[in-house]
């Protein structure tokens, strides 16, 4: 469903991704591992539109959406869950989900996205009207991946989801995340988490310095000594 | 719109106030009026400069070019061309809202943070300023001299301190409600998202160019209007008050101390602090020029340090504690 061909992208003088090419299924719940620096979010940025492609193409649905404005990418259901969260920490928990909600695909089943999100967590129906920025990290994890929900996604998008939370907590998160794979939902989550990437995603991919080195079903990528590599920096 | 707006307007309290704001200019001695009309004025500057200071979270400095258009160009125009300063006064708030639109594409083009819009808007307004130092066909140094005020409504004379005072009623009560529009409107939100966080903001979908050039073309625009009629009041179009930066620094420090983002908190703070620096001014002017901006330095320190959010939210915050305990 969403095809990265060849993709080159970066900041300023500094390429950082150089010739990245992935497939992510319908359905499928792809990961994409690697160390710090390894371009994973400028990829999920680049997705998302806000980091401008250098070269190659994004495919979804068969479209090349290359150079598509952020918003017109939210507007085709491909939501990122950014990284550190990214509430909007003066604006109540209902007003971030409505928020989430706000774009025209999204905006008619705004009523019913909400009760889907609050069913997924409990918590964040006990406390919406609470000011987000008052939330734990956890909690607000749980309120930016709703946000995402709330926009009616058919890829959702999630950028480093386990960061600085608490075990419990990332296995919420990643429980949450499964249990919307199931319900049939493309997933596209970027990890440093090795394992718990890969004892829940369908497929995984490694980068290294801008540079896709493993692809492939979880468990295959779990004894590959590339992915070791990636890791260690071997 | 959310229910919130209708709520309001429907609101006896609010229309009380506005009614009796308006009897004002007939018991007001005429000092006082005078200070009343300023301090309209003013709650219309902190209100319309709010929509981009406050809801957008972007300390623009560049509103003395608006201010200065709708007053010095629009003075020009009837002086120069003899055109009526209605018209003047709405082909000046189309320009200042082109300006807007400039400055919001300059501010998303190099993807300014909040300390880099407020230097460049600064150095635009300071650009402003010279120009108008500079244009013989803007007054120059030496300003420009709007003729006497006969009351006549077709050439936007609206006679003395009575006549200036509803009309700058209506523009602040009209600054009020287009703040109180906006917030409860998706713009509102769109804005709020972006000013929390610009990322989060892009990533739930909000267009950043187009929300930061409207709500940077409304506030132009009324800013422009406020300019225009400011101007006609005091008949002296003074380059040094309309198109320096300096009523705008006031203007920011106003509404911050108020408390940003709300309607209420610029307008509260403006209604506190004009009239009180004018009476400063009025009964030290002669022993300690400048005591005002001293008052408003000291007070601006210690609202930042003891309620950062500014005095409208503060007091909301503490009533909101009252009612739950």
């Amino acid at each position: 469903m969403l095809e990265v061909v060849g993709l080159n992208a970066g900041y300023g003088p500094v390429n950082v991704l150089e010739d990245v090419t992935i497939r992510v299924d319908e359905h499928a719940f792809f990961g994409l591992l690697g160390a710090n620096n390894a371009g994973k979010s400028t990829l999920i940025n680049a997705l998302s539109g806000t980091v401008a492609a250098r070269g190659g193409r994004i495919m979804f649905d068969g479209h090349d959406i290359t150079g598509l404005g952020p918003e017109k990418v939210v507007e085709l259901g491909i939501i990122q869950v950014p990284e550190g969260r990214l509430v909007f920490p003066q604006m109540s928990v209902i007003d971030n989900l409505m928020l989430g909600g706000y774009s025209k695909r999204a905006r008619g089943q705004r009523r019913q996205r909400l009760d889907e999100v609050f069913d997924l967590f409990p918590r964040l129906a006990e406390r919406r009207s609470q000011m987000a920025g008052t939330l734990s990290g956890g909690e607000q994890q749980m309120l930016a991946i709703g946000r995402g929900l709330a926009a009616n996604p058919r890829v959702l998008m999630l950028d480093e989801p386990s960061l600085g939370l608490s075990p419990l907590f990332v296995q919420n998160i990643f429980k949450a995340l499964s249990d919307l794979h199931k319900a049939g939902l493309t997933i596209l989550v970027v990890e440093q988490n090795l394992h718990l990437t890969l004892s829940h995603a369908t497929r995984c991919a490694v980068l290294e310095r801008g540079r896709v080195v493993v692809e492939g079903a979880g468990d295959e990528l779990r004894n590959d000594p590339n992915t070791r590599r990636a890791y260690l920096g071997l | 719109m959310k229910p919130e707006f209708f709520t309001l307007l429907r609101s006896p309290a609010i229309w009380l106030v506005l009614a009796f704001a308006a009897t004002m200019p007939l018991w007001l001695p005429p000092y006082y009026l005078g200070i009343g009309v300023l301090t309209l004025i003013y709650i219309a500057m902190a209100l319309s400069w709010n929509i981009v200071g406050g809801l957008g979270g972007q300390i623009s400095l560049a509103h003395s070019l608006f201010l200065g258009v709708g007053a010095v160009f629009t003075s020009a125009l009837l002086l120069k061309f003899g055109i009526n300063m209605w018209v003047g006064m709405l082909i000046s708030a189309a320009l200042a809202a082109i300006m807007g639109v400039g400055i919001a594409w300059v501010d998303f083009r190099f993807k300014l943070g909040h300390l880099s819009f407020a230097l460049i808007t600064l150095a635009f307004a300071e650009i402003g300023e010279l120009v108008v130092l500079g244009w013989d066909f803007l007054g120059g140094a030496s300003g420009l001299y709007l003729p006497s005020d006969k009351g006549d409504l077709l050439a936007f004379q609206f006679g003395g301190a009575k006549g200036y005072f509803w009309l700058a009623l209506v523009i602040a009560a009209g600054c009020f409600l287009v703040n109180f529009a906006i917030i409860n409107s998706p713009l509102g939100y769109y804005l709020r998202a972006i000013r929390d966080n610009e990322n989060a903001a892009q990533a739930v979908g909000v267009a950043l160019l187009r929300n930061k050039a409207i709500a940077m073309a409304i506030s132009a625009a009324l800013t422009a209007i406020i300019g225009t009629a400011y101007a006609r009041y005091v008949a002296f179009v003074d380059p040094y008050l309309f198109a320096s930066p300096a009523v705008v620094i006031e203007v920011v420090l106003i509404a911050t101390i108020g408390g940003l983002g709300t309607p209420f908190g610029p307008m509260v703070a403006a209604l506190l602090l004009v009239p009180f620096g004018e009476l400063i001014r009025g009964n030290f002017g002669g022993v300690a020029p400048g005591l005002h901006y001293l008052v408003y330095g000291v007070l601006i320190v210690v609202v930042i340090l003891s309620m950062p959010r500014g005095l409208v939210p503060r007091i909301m915050d503490v009533m909101a504690r009252r009612r739950a305990s």
